[in-house]
């Protein structure tokens, strides 16, 4: 059946990211206006704008099932697509879009609770014989139960949310006496992002790379594999930079760990996007780590080098169309490279930076792909993620991408909060990350410092602070300011100077 | 006339203390080996405030500006300086050498959140690494670990309390 319009229960880019292949397949959509973000840059890429600015209370709607549903009947939407976080991965949400004969933009209830429940894949995984770690048979309720788990698979474990994802929920244990902390904070983060405190135990494998294959399935029960992503650049579980293909697999490994993760979809009988994610040790071990039920952040790497529109493949779908696709279709195309540009200020050891973005500018080069919803005007809030944009970069190999992914780093211009890009001008330049042989712990343990500054830099800096000086102090008449075309100085610059007198 | 019209020169240090000399007045070139560069600083619509370097622009922005010491993020990077004349150069160095060593750390919140727990009292002692408070910002809970080995003097954090950024949490007096 086809999907006339799409309601999209989701804000930033990815709610855009959506709204683009909709408009190229000739679907209509509509954004929900919130009191938090009431001008939005999102909401200006929709067909239609549902107004629910008026409700100001503390769940955002994006998290409201009923809402949600009463919003899609309202509006006559006959779908929804629930993008990434939110309620992307709750079966209940797609449950009710059932009930109500809307179109859920992404896999059966059924397999989203499966999955979703950790304790519940692992025991699925562990049926169809798939590698994984040793960890705790069921879910651990309480600090005495993950003592006796631990002790028994050895230190150092990981203790993980059951309902988990994104790195909430999720604490490393090296020894006894830290049990019992970080048990109460994982399950306390769990309770709190995911409405469930129930957590699971691990061993925890030291320094492997994060690898992921992309899944596409239909309703018909056709499964293939796009290939995988390399996430490993992470810093407390959340990532910072993935590329696709990733330099440790070949193709013989690249069809063993495909051929597994098709296998871990089959046996939930999966259809829409998902993502199957895996741990590589340096002995080129693998384990089933989890699968994820929604479209990804990082799907954009792939997309790159397949060549598929991966939302327009969800929505076809959930359509019921068959895939057009077969596993010997796909074949994968140079390489690409994104870096999450975060509102985050890599000097505080990535502490969130809220502000209002003031100016902004991004390459335009046609080896460089955006994904951000922000723009001048746009306010950083803490309420939501702190990521603002994607750049997702290509190159005919590694080698060129890394060397695309320099200059196009340099081209972004984002004034009005900090953010990521110091930490990626650094990376790109790292010899590790060059070589290709970082692993997950390439943050904590591989470098020194989080940030790129040459001493010029610097150097420019303290003639800034020196000319304000002289300008404050010295009473020397001219300013100084090279003013363009008669122009005035930045009236934000000389606001910030004017609050400080 | 004003005194400071006498100044030759001033110094931009660091807060990881390196010093950066400038002859006053201030000139639009910086020297480096032995050829001069114009530095300029600009402002338009597109960009905002930027410096123009060797014909590439960089974003500036003075975040912070109190007395002598100026916050500046250049390039995406904060950097802090405090701009001396020689004599108050000088009389920094004096102050230094005659300075208590034994100090006190005041540990500040490094992003806003709130305040989900506090594992140490007043009086408690501490070690460096330890964890004293967790801090939760967009949904992640941090651990606030102890700078220094001391003693807990002054518990500001309450659990279940917003902080803004900076603000100060506990305060410890270094062994």
């Amino acid at each position: 059946m086809k999907i006339k319009k799409i309601l999209i229960t989701n804000r930033g880019e990815i709610a855009i990211r959506v709204m683009k292949s909709a408009r190229k397949m000739k679907i209509g959509t509509v954004a929900i206006r919130t009191a938090a973000e009431p001008g939005a840059m999102y909401l200006s890429f929709s067909d239609e704008i549902f107004d629910n600015s008026e409700d100001v209370s503390d769940i955002p709607v994006f998290l409201d099932i009923d809402k949600l549903i009463s919003i899609a009947l309202k509006t006559g939407s006959d779908a929804i697509h629930p993008g990434y976080g939110f309620l992307s991965e709750n079966a209940y949400f797609a449950q009710k879009c059932f009930d109500n004969k809307i179109t859920f933009i992404g896999p059966s209830p059924d397999a989203i609770y499966k999955m979703g429940n950790k304790t519940i894949a692992r025991r699925l995984a562990l049926r169809i014989g798939i590698p994984m770690v040793m960890g705790s048979a069921g879910n651990i309720s309480d600090v005495e139960e993950a003592l006796t788990a631990a002790s028994k698979i050895g230190y150092p474990v990981i203790i993980k949310a059951a309902s988990g994802g994104g790195g909430k929920g999720m604490r490393i244990v090296r020894k006894e006496e830290e049990m019992e902390r970080m048990f109460s904070t994982a399950s306390k983060e769990a309770e709190k992002a995911f409405n469930d405190p129930s957590v699971f135990i691990e061993k925890y494998i030291e320094n492997p790379k994060h690898i992921e294959f992309q899944i596409l399935g239909d309703t018909k029960g056709n499964i293939i594999h796009l290939g995988e992503r390399e996430c490993s650049i992470q810093r407390k579980h959340q990532k910072l930079l993935e590329e696709a293909p990733s330099c440790a697999l070949d193709s013989s490994l690249r069809k063993e760990m495909g051929d597994i993760a098709v296998q871990i979809a089959r046996a939930v009988s999966y259809h829409s996007a998902g993502t199957v994610e895996f741990l590589l040790d340096s002995d080129k071990n693998f384990y089933f780590m989890e699968m994820n039920t929604r479209i990804q952040v990082e799907h954009p790497v792939t997309e790159a080098i397949t060549g598929i529109d991966l939302i327009e493949q969800q929505i076809r779908i959930a359509e019921g169309e068959p895939l057009s696709l077969k596993q010997e279709d796909i074949k994968l195309k140079g390489w690409a490279i994104e870096c999450r540009i975060n509102a985050e200020d890599v000097q505080a050891g990535f502490a969130p930076a809220p502000g209002k973005i003031e100016n902004l500018s991004m390459p335009a080069d046609p080896y460089v792909r955006v994904d951000t919803g922000i723009e001048p005007g746009s306010i950083i809030l803490t309420t939501f993620d702190s990521m603002i944009a994607k750049l997702i970069i290509t190159g005919k190999d590694r080698k060129e991408a890394i060397k695309n992914c320099k200059m196009a780093l340099d081209k972004v211009w984002i004034k009005g909060t900090k953010t990521t890009l110091p930490f990626f001008r650094m990376l790109v330049r790292n010899q590790k990350f060059q070589d290709g042989t970082f692993t997950t712990a390439f943050i904590e343990k591989d470098i020194e410092k989080y940030y790129l500054n040459s001493e010029y830099e610097e150097m420019l800096a303290a003639w800034l602070a020196t000319k304000l000086f002289v300008e404050e102090n010295l009473l020397e008449d001219s300013i100084n300011v090279d003013f363009e075309n008669g122009k005035e100085m930045s009236p934000w610059l000389l606001n910030k100077r004017i609050n400080q007198f | 006339m004003n005194e400071n019209l006498k100044i030759k020169k001033l110094y931009a240090l660091s807060s990881e203390n390196r010093k950066f000399s400038f002859s006053v007045p201030l000139k639009n070139k910086i020297r480096i080996g032995r050829r001069d560069y114009i530095v300029q600083l600009k402002s338009d619509e597109k960009y905002g405030t930027y410096i123009l370097w060797k014909n590439r622009k960089y974003p500036v922005e003075i975040v912070r500006s109190r007395q002598n010491k100026y916050e500046i993020l250049f390039n995406d990077i904060s950097y802090t300086f405090t701009v001396e004349t020689p004599f108050s150069l000088q009389r920094m160095k004096v102050i230094k050498s005659t300075k208590d060593v034994n100090e006190l750390e005041s540990l500040k919140a490094p992003m806003p959140g709130k305040i989900i727990d506090v594992f140490v009292r007043e009086g408690s002692s501490v070690l460096r690494g330890e964890p004293l408070v967790i801090l939760e910002a967009m949904k992640m809970q941090n651990e606030i670990l102890s700078p220094v080995n001391g003693k807990v003097i002054i518990v500001s954090a309450k659990a279940g309390v917003n902080v803004m950024k900076d603000d100060v949490l506990i305060e410890i007096k270094i062994d």
